[in-house]
């Protein structure tokens, strides 16, 4: 063997077992990630909406806070496809705003049980992605990328006029009364107890569940051997194919699999709002999501919920801001601030991408790994 | 991996091509190639810029579908077959540059292919664990041994030096579990140093998995040390086919493709 430095203990670094490279292995395992977001997700909505000072600072409230999860869980799906097998979708608004109204027809013409409805509206997301990712990826790159953004407009010009008695046309989907959770509990109303201070409503336990599963299940894909055929499909498809792997069926599947996240996000948007605007079809949805994965750090699991938290903060909760003061004075220092909130948005989208191009989850990875560098973490 | 080298003169054909044509517009680019490559032999093909040798290579990988024309593996036409499953039938192919999956490490690499030979082109398996495909990551270890590399499993592809990126290269098609390696000029590019670890590779490879070989090379030391026999096309066509004895010394090799030079 040509390589001196071959030795026969299979490559493996045996290491001391430092107490970090020991936290390291157990961050890694499986069960420790999704506990971690159950914590995340149970602390959220007190820190965000209640905590004291924190939540002051902050002026998070409830609504907003559902609302994050359900797009982190839209952003989770929506990366395996961008950041981990490299398709840029630009329609996935089709699968968002096809759940929506799925489980809103459904909800108002067969049964309004919110299980009942995450269920049909994910059912019909992933008929969906089926078909239109077998239309779409007969193309790559930008034709790719086109092809999804025109067979989304096309959905949303259908439900707009010709699907109309169906969909409610301009006006969207109203008229929806999302029943009891299994007959007994009402979504709106706060839990009990101890519960209720901590989470609020049931529909934020509801959405927290479905939240903490898309994680554990995009965790598992990525840890399968998908995990592995999608980035060899990002890094160099051709190769993959060489290898002996059905390229064509695995992107098909990728594709798939993030419109299944992408319908169970948009189900819950329905039970989360009791309507469906007919916005939620636009390609200006398509585009957020896209912002939102960049913007948090693609080619990361959680990178992209915390895009979503943030671009929807910048939305809701910057846009009602009437007057930046400095912190705790009351100097003025721009007046209605909040309606430059596209602007700030931009400007925030800019200064990420400049300074840290793997997003904020980049940024965050990177600066770990310094301080895990000096204080001797042992990587691999 | 296939065992054992048969003797060679009554060995059956891996491969074969009958009267393989291309034609792209009005330019023939293979002309009425048919080669017969037997199993455990090392076959070179080379021949002048143009000749036709990527085109050859193309067409057995599937990635170009001949005007007219046969391909026959193990015994079976695989001119229908795409690429991936031309992979499964047990052909892999080592490409010019060093074509890897430049983002993963080389243990991830070599795990790729691996996965692609022991699970088949496709599978359902999206909710499995990684770590219960013990006999992927055993392959994969066995296939990084050999071509050098295990001390390097954990590093990150891109960062190889050119010369292991190849190496690497040469080990994810191993990794296919191929019956048959197409390596298309696998020095190309390569230092002389590299040139010989790569060509002491191809020498071991040969020797341990008995593996039957495709070679297509510029380098003459290479292809006249390693193979068994060679052919050679010009224009598209077979002007001659022997031992590198009978290449050496044929007047019209020396003529067409040498440019007479005496080797």
């Amino acid at each position: 063997m040509s390589d001196p430095n071959t030795t026969s203990d299979g490559g493996t670094v045996v290491a001391d077992e430092s107490l970090v490279s020991r936290w390291e292995r157990i961050r890694e395992r499986e069960a420790t990630v999704v506990g971690l977001t159950a914590i995340a997700v149970a602390l959220f909505p007190w820190l965000f909406a209640r905590a004291p000072v924190v939540s002051d600072v902050l002026l998070g409230y409830q609504s907003l806070a559902t609302l994050i999860l359900i797009w982190g869980i839209f952003a989770v799906g929506f990366d395996l496809l961008l950041g981990y097998t490299g398709l840029l979708s630009f329609g996935h608004a089709a699968f968002w705003g096809g759940a929506a109204y799925a489980a809103g027809v459904v909800a108002n013409n067969v049964s309004a049980d919110p299980i009942v409805m995450v269920v049909s509206g994910t059912l019909f997301a992933v008929l969906l992605a089926w078909l239109l990712g077998f239309l779409s990826l007969r193309r790559g790159g930008i034709y790719f990328s086109i092809l999804t953004l025109a067979f989304a407009q096309m959905l949303y010009y259908m439900s707009a006029a010709p699907l109309a008695f169906l969909t409610g046309g301009e006006n969207g989907l109203t008229g929806i009364t999302v029943t009891p959770l299994f007959g007994l509990f009402h979504l709106e109303s706060d839990l009990p107890t101890f519960a209720g201070e901590l989470l609020g409503t049931w529909l934020y336990l509801f959405v927290g569940v479905f939240a903490v599963l898309a994680v554990a299940a995009a965790y598992r894909i990525l840890n399968s051997p998908y995990g592995m055929v999608f980035r060899a499909i990002r890094e160099n498809e051709q190769r993959a194919e060489f290898v002996g792997l059905n390229v064509w069926r695995y992107k098909l599947m990728a594709f798939i699999i993030s419109g299944a996240f992408a319908g169970v996000a948009g189900s819950l948007f329905t039970i989360h709002g009791s309507y469906v605007p007919l916005q939620s079809l636009y390609w200006t949805e398509s585009g957020e999501i896209v912002i939102m994965s960049v913007l948090g750090g693609t080619a990361s699991l959680f990178g992209p919920i915390i895009g979503a938290g943030l671009y929807l903060y910048v939305e809701n909760i910057v846009s009602g801001v009437q007057q930046l003061t400095v912190p705790f004075t009351d100097i003025v220092l721009v007046n209605d601030f909040g309606t430059y909130w596209h602007l700030l948005l931009g400007l925030v989208f800019v200064v990420v991408i400049w300074v840290a191009p793997r997003g904020i989850w980049g940024a965050i990875s990177d600066v770990r790994e310094f301080v895990w560098d000096r204080v001797g973490g042992d990587r691999r | 991996m296939s065992s054992g080298s048969e003797s060679r003169s009554d060995a059956p054909s891996l491969l074969e091509t009958r009267g393989l044509v291309k034609e792209f517009g009005g330019l023939v680019a293979t002309d009425d190639v048919s080669i017969d490559v037997k199993r455990g032999e090392r076959v070179s093909v080379i021949g002048p810029n143009g000749a036709g040798k990527s085109t050859l290579i193309n067409l057995i990988t599937r990635r170009l579908d001949p005007t007219a024309g046969d391909i026959v593996f193990k015994g079976d036409s695989i001119v229908n077959l795409k690429p991936h499953q031309v992979v499964q039938r047990g052909i892999s192919k080592s490409f010019q540059t060093a074509s890897i999956f430049p983002d993963l490490t080389v243990m991830e690499n070599a795990e790729i292919a691996a996965l692609a030979a022991e699970n088949g082109e496709f599978g359902f398996n999206f909710l499995t664990h990684r770590d219960k495909l013990t006999s992927v990551h055993e392959l994969a270890e066995n296939t990084l041994e050999s071509v050098g590399l295990l001390s390097r499993a954990g590093t990150t592809a891109a960062d190889l030096p050119y010369g292991d990126k190849r190496r690497l290269e040469i080990g994810i098609a191993l990794a296919a579990e191929p019956d048959l390696l197409l390596m298309d000029e696998p020095t190309a590019g390569m230092s002389p140093e590299e040139t010989q670890a790569t060509v002491d590779l191809i020498e071991e490879v040969k020797e341990e998995l008995g593996l039957t070989f495709v070679l297509v090379e510029h380098d003459m030391e290479i292809v006249f040390s390693v193979s068994d026999r060679i052919v050679v096309l010009n224009r598209g066509r077979v002007i001659a086919e022997g031992t590198p004895d009978e290449i050496r010394g044929n007047p019209d090799v020396q003529e067409a493709y040498l440019g007479g030079v005496e080797l």
